[in-house]
């Protein structure tokens, strides 16, 4: 679903945003409205050794959310070698700040100890959420990596544009 | 999924409790109208949340899969189901099972679909659609053809006999007078074994019932100990809203105003448990690593490990001996101490055995014995709680295993007091009252009567013993052979008067056949090999009662209909009742006629007050009585309803937040009795151990966290399969390399049981040789693995008891791809 909006959003010609720049769209009138996310840059794709962690925030400033080059190509990666993902960092399950741990590769939240797979597009391993982590969508472009899109829905939010 | 419709203002609101768990959490159900959403400000919605604003931790959410969409037979609605903060046992918080009820409901848009609707007939290979007069009156009337002719315990059954989803008072009620004073059969079995029979028997013959504390006492122990339980995957919210807190400290100001002058420190946790779970990592996230003991034992040496703890505190006299003399029968501690503490032998050398056996260091069960009965500072006794599950239960010695859990804690004195108990920690929730068992103990096993022919009907509700029961294979392999010639019958006579149908199939029946119903929700592995299949309505599409692992005893309203005519199961008995009721009649005996009578229950509430008057109102039920309780009172205690014990004073319901804090047991004296073991260590059956000497892995199985069960709900929906597409096996990393595994390849499973396929998840959870397998799936049934063995004491398998070769099949295939395989029991 959000793979159409996001084509759609291009269409539009909003894409042309600051970098870096939430952009404010106007707040849907019902929660099933289809939703038009902002584009912002998140880094240089140059920038972002193995291992990164960049943290930044989308589809707005009250949205924490984390970029990461993995170790090899995952589903939903972007960049060269198909490694690069993003996420919301607040648990589906009741909204704590989860961290990644770098050296085994996994977001674990510290209040109930749910943990999500960047490899498998947020999928919760072990937990109490009932919904995986919301996966940014990214996108490569003038060798920006870019922040285009959400699939799934952010925690305390009943739709992710507020 | 990128957003969840909002419940408006007016949206009807229901509070009712999980389906799945022992721990039983409140949770909140909103309905409304499909285009009737309401919005984000405060007043425009019903839960109040100001939803223009990112909420806080701990905020009021709605995520999608706490969302779906239903149809009813008024129309399409919207439904939320969300957990309940004013609920003292979850206080909001939702479990991986728990935040996705909503996806169990039924819908003709989503996986539930397969939902069964209408009752099905054989025909062929496969069914047809049948009305319920035509079903129940075949059915009826080879039952009652099977009794006349075979007498009652021709009529076998395996049915549940649990609360929560597809239970409760109503159901169980229904189906023991169907059974027990209708049928009259003591070829009678519960969903999970082949017997009709307690679990914890040697806990009753203590004088304990099965569920002692309340959930509170876990955040007043000095000490929780766990045996064979895995809390946090299984009993997520009593772990994680009751232990952690202890743990922590949270709960420190409670226990300082609780017990005034008494010292207070945060918790330790004792885990047996022969794998490093998830448990053992978050206790020690909480309490840190030197608060917590792993007993990471070799399989079923755990009742040697707790009777060399209780012989060590013993020895150092941290026994309660105010406890044993006045609440305990003398003779039967004597005889404890002699038997299953070999109490002739040095203490020093049952340690070391107990240690070698279970390949752990001697100084853990000292530990283990001072974390658990060591005086606090100024002699104050230990509050210490003991919790123990499956791993004990379906271990090697059923009867002797709770005995050893059971003595140590009347050793202690850790039972009736806030802060202690000796109680399972529960599988899913409970709600028993039936007419006593026709049978004895030990009681029959059904499986090998229905294997030598001698239940002429077998009739299975709410379980699947296909994925489940021991010996798996060959019991479906049975339901195969023994059904064949029935169904032959009834192609043969299709069109023909039911008389000639019913004779046709009696005539099967005589030449070794086995008439098959099935009632359930979905077309289950068993209900496969049925000649009926009986579709019946789920939580929410009845009102149900039921109690928690804490004794709480609540309502769980219907807020839906049930998918074309599904009944709750109370009323398929009923069906069937007054038709056998009116076919007696019509045969001229009476006698019969009247065992069937007085099933014309006009609704839930009906079948509640009738097992009330006849089983659970007079006061005297151990665990689980409910005098003078109704819908309506349970309507207004809402979510925290009340703890049973429910007793009448002056008139007044009063429940009963802990059991036996006055003293008195369940025994003739009143008083505990210790249950001595011949010796400290059973060992193994010899099935058993010809298993353990041919084959090389341990094949330990049970829960993970996302499935409930069988999986017969989550294995319809998206979230939850793709996570476990087939059973998971953890194996030790070492152990795959050598034999050339990696993550998610296709293990074939093999013992001279049976043979099974699996998902490989190397981990260092496990020992090597050690093996877990996510028990009871559709696609793979880990059951088909285990011996025919039993506790000749209980009836009662050794589940947890197989060994296996593992090889590797094939390659990681396509549908694995989103399942992860990164550790299950790592949090920092
Ligand atoms: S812990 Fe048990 S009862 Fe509570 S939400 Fe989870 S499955 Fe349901
Ligand atoms: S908030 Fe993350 S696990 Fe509970």
């Amino acid at each position: 679903m959000t793979g159409v909006n996001r084509r759609d959003f291009i269409k539009t010609g909003a894409a042309g945003l600051a970098a870096a720049t939430v952009a404010s769209v106007a707040p849907p009138t019902s929660a099933s409205q289809t939703t038009n996310y902002p584009a912002i840059d998140v880094a240089a794709l140059d920038t972002l050794e193995p291992g990164a962690e960049v943290a930044f925030e989308y589809p707005d400033a009250s949205a924490p959310s984390v970029l990461l080059r993995l170790r090899e190509a995952v589903p939903g990666g972007v960049g060269p070698g198909k490694d690069i993902v993003a996420y919301s960092l607040l648990c589906t399950h009741k909204g704590c700040s989860v961290n990644f741990l770098s050296e085994r590769q996994m977001l674990v939240c510290p209040c109930h100890w749910s943990s999500f797979d960047p490899a498998k597009k947020g999928r919760l391993i072990i937990g109490q959420a009932s919904q995986s982590l919301p996966m940014i969508e990214l996108e490569v472009r003038g060798g920006m990596v870019r922040a285009v899109g959400m699939d799934g829905l952010i925690y305390g939010r009943h739709t992710n544009i507020l | 999924m990128s957003n969840a419709p909002l419940p408006p203002p007016n949206a009807e609101v229901v509070e009712t409790v999980c389906q799945f768990c022992i721990v039983g959490c409140g949770y909140r159900v909103y309905k409304w109208p499909v285009g009737k959403d309401g919005g984000p400000g405060p007043d425009q919605n019903a839960i109040g949340a100001d939803l223009r604003e990112q909420q806080g931790p701990e905020g009021d959410w709605i995520s999608p899969n706490m969302h779906a969409v239903v149809k009813d037979k008024a129309g399409a609605f919207n439904v939320a189901i969300v957990p309940d903060k004013s609920c003292s046992v979850n206080s909001g918080l939702a479990s991986v099972r728990g935040g996705g009820l909503a996806q169990t409901l039924y819908s003709p848009d989503r996986g539930t679909k397969a939902r069964l609707g209408m009752p099905q007939l054989r025909e062929g290979d496969g069914f047809a659609d049948a009305e319920w007069d035509e079903t129940v009156d075949l059915g009826a009337r080879v039952i009652k053809a099977v009794i006349d002719r075979w007498g009652p315990d021709a009529v076998g059954m395996k049915f549940f006999d649990h609360g929560g989803g597809g239970g409760g008072f109503e159901n169980n009620w229904a189906v023991g007078r169907f059974f027990f004073e209708g049928v009259g059969t003591r070829t009678a079995s519960i969903h999970n074994r082949p017997a009709y029979n307690s679990e914890v028997h040697a806990a009753g013959d203590a004088g304990l019932a099965p569920l002692t504390n309340a959930y509170i006492d876990a955040q007043l122990a000095d000490t929780i100990l766990i045996v064979g339980a895995n809390p946090y995957e299984t009993q997520t919210n009593y772990f994680l809203n009751h232990m952690i807190p202890n743990l922590n400290g949270d709960s420190l100001d409670l226990k300082r105003s609780t017990f005034p002058g008494e010292p207070a420190a945060p918790g330790r946790m004792i885990i047996m448990d022969p794998r490093r779970t998830i448990s053992v990592a978050t206790a020690e996230a909480a309490a840190g690593k030197e608060n917590v003991l792993h007993l990471q034992i070799e399989p079923g040496t755990d009742i040697a490990v707790m009777n060399a703890i209780a012989r060590t505190v013993l020895e150092r006299r941290w026994h309660d001996v105010a406890f044993i003399k006045e609440r305990a029968e003398w003779q039967t501690f004597e005889a404890y101490q002699r038997s299953s503490l070999g109490s002739d032998r040095d203490a020093a050398t049952v340690v070391t055995e107990a240690a070698a056996l279970a390949d752990i260091l001697e100084a853990d069960i000292y530990k283990a014995a001072e974390w658990i009965a060591k005086p606090k500072s100024g002699g104050v006794r230990r509050r210490t709680l003991f919790h123990y599950e499956k791993g004990l239960i379906w271990g090697v010695k059923n009867y002797e295993n709770i005995a050893s859990i059971v003595d140590l804690g009347l050793l202690t004195g850790n039972v009736g007091k806030p802060g202690t108990g000796i109680s399972r920690l529960g599988g899913h929730q409970e709600a028993y009252v039936r007419p006593p068992y026709p049978g004895g103990r030990p009681a029959l096993n059904v499986d090998e009567a229905a294997r030598r022919g001698e239940a002429k009907v077998f009739w299975v509700g709410g379980c699947n013993p296909v994925l489940t029961t021991l010996r798996a294979e060959a019991v479906e392999a049975n339901l195969i052979e023994r059904g064949a010639p029935v169904s032959k019958a009834i192609a043969e006579t299709v069109g023909k008067p039911i008389g000639e149908r019913v004779a046709a199939i009696v005539e099967a029946l005589k030449a070794g056949g086995m008439f098959i119903l099935a009632q359930d929700l979905y077309m289950t592995a068993t209900a496969r090999h049925a000649h009926m299949v009986l579709p019946a309505a789920q939580w929410g599409e009845m009102n149900l009662t039921s109690i928690n692992g804490e004794r709480r005893l609540r309502l769980y309203p219907r807020f839906m209909d049930p998918p074309g005519e599904a009944e709750p199961d109370w009323a398929i008995m009923g069906k069937f009742a007054r038709r056998l009721n009116q076919l007696y009649q019509d045969d001229n005996n009476p006698l019969m006629a009247n065992k069937f009578l007085d099933f014309d229950w006009r609704g839930d509430e009906d079948v509640f007050i009738d097992a009330r008057y006849s089983y659970k109102g007079d006061g005297n039920d151990p665990m689980e009585g409910y005098a003078g309780i109704t819908y309506g009172l349970l309507r207004d205690l809402g979510n925290n309803g009340i703890q049973t014990p429910v007793r009448l004073v002056n008139r007044v319901p009063v429940g009963t937040v802990r059991l036996f804090e006055d003293g008195r047991f369940g025994t003739p004296s009143g008083k505990a009795r210790f249950i001595p073991a011949p010796r400290p260590w059973p060992g193994y059956a010899a099935a058993v151990e010809r298993q353990r000497k041919t084959y090389r892995f341990w094949i330990n199985n049970g829960r993970v966290n996302h499935i409930w069960q069988t999986s017969y709900h989550h294995r319809h929906i998206d979230f939850y399969r793709e996570r476990y597409p087939v059973p998971m096996l953890e194996m030790h990393p070492d152990d795959a390399e050598e034999l050339g595994i990696a993550p998610g390849d296709v293990l074939q499973v093999s013992n001279d049981m049976g043979s099974v396929e699996a998902m490989a998840y190397p981990t260092d959870s496990v020992k090597r040789n050690h093996a877990f397998m996510l028990f009871g799936q559709p696609r793979g049934a880990a059951g088909d693995l285990v011996t025919d063995h039993v506790d000749p004491k209980t009836t009662i398998p050794y589940y947890k008891g197989a060994w296996a070769d593992i090889r590797r099949k094939g390659a990681k295939p396509a549908e694995f791809e989103m399942a992860s395989f990164l550790p299950r029991n790592v949090v920092e």
